[in-house]
């Protein structure tokens, strides 16, 4: 199937853009999707912030660009009570699970989360889910709640 | 990590169309809901003889639609036979799940494809 050379163009423009980790943020249509980086004691941190109307996925990555473990975390009813539940992995390394229940803790957003942050790093975790609620924060994703944060 | 997003008109639903591509799996998410929706997990198993098998399941979502198991099941047939052995992790958050819809998502992914 031969494609149109204009087509081609935009494609590759789109895929190289986007493999710079630089606060890059785009617009996919009803799809905006925020990519950015940072160094936390000699080791790489990378988020992918993709926000959907009513949903946000975020991909956590720790120096290499794997998958991780998914979880599924949003407010439910009765009295916005958080849960959560692993969806892909997650049976030993459950790291993810506490990020992302405190994340909806802290924004009130129904999120589903990808991590492959290692379970043994309290402080890397900690800074990690710092960095991504001031960055959800910042890009004005977050809910506003009713009653204060605790963590 | 790479990655794309487009917009896709699917049965006159305007479809969001994301594909992200990690070092050990391919996510692709179709979305007319604004949501996630379903999450399917695909991936081959390397067995005993030539013809390779392929696990899909549903992991989240609905568990009794058979077309979205089809869809996730093309897919992961098509990444193999592109060489790759990652797996695939597909969400699709459609208003029906007719053969059309379904079809018209496989093509537009195999169409923009990141393997």
């Amino acid at each position: 199937m031969a494609r149109e050379e204009p087509d081609v163009e935009a494609l590759n423009e789109a895929i190289s853009s986007a493999l710079v980790f630089n606060d890059e943020v785009k617009d996919g249509g009803g799809v905006q999707i925020t990519c950015f980086s940072e160094v936390v004691n000699d080791v790489a941190l990378h988020f992918q912030i993709l926000r959907l109307p009513k949903q946000i996925y975020v991909w956590m990555g720790c120096d290499s660009a794997k998958l991780g473990h998914i979880y599924a975390a949003a407010p439910t009813r009765p009295k916005d009570m958080i849960s959560v539940t692993s969806i892909l992995g997650g049976a030993s390394d459950n790291t993810g699970s506490g990020i992302a229940r405190r994340l909806v803790l802290k924004t009130g957003l129904n999120i589903i989360l990808a991590c492959n942050i290692p379970k043994n790093s309290p402080m890397l975790e900690a800074e990690a889910e710092k960095m991504l609620v001031q960055k959800l924060i910042q890009l004005g994703y977050t809910r506003a709640k009713a009653e204060g944060s605790s963590s | 990590m790479d990655f794309l997003g487009l917009t896709k008109c699917a049965q006159g639903n305007k479809t969001d169309v994301v594909l992200c591509s990690y070092d050990d799996h391919f996510l692709v998410i179709a979305t007319q809901i604004g949501a996630m929706g379903t999450i399917l997990h695909a991936r081959k198993e390397e067995g005993v003889s030539i013809e390779p098998t392929f696990n899909v399941s549903a992991v989240f979502g609905k568990r009794d639609e058979p077309m979205l198991l089809a869809c996730a099941r093309q897919l992961i047939q098509h990444i193999s036979i592109s060489g790759s052995s990652r797996s695939l992790v597909i969400s699709l958050g459609l208003k029906d799940h007719s053969a059309e819809t379904l079809k018209g998502v496989v093509s537009a992914v195999i169409e923009n494809r990141l393997w």
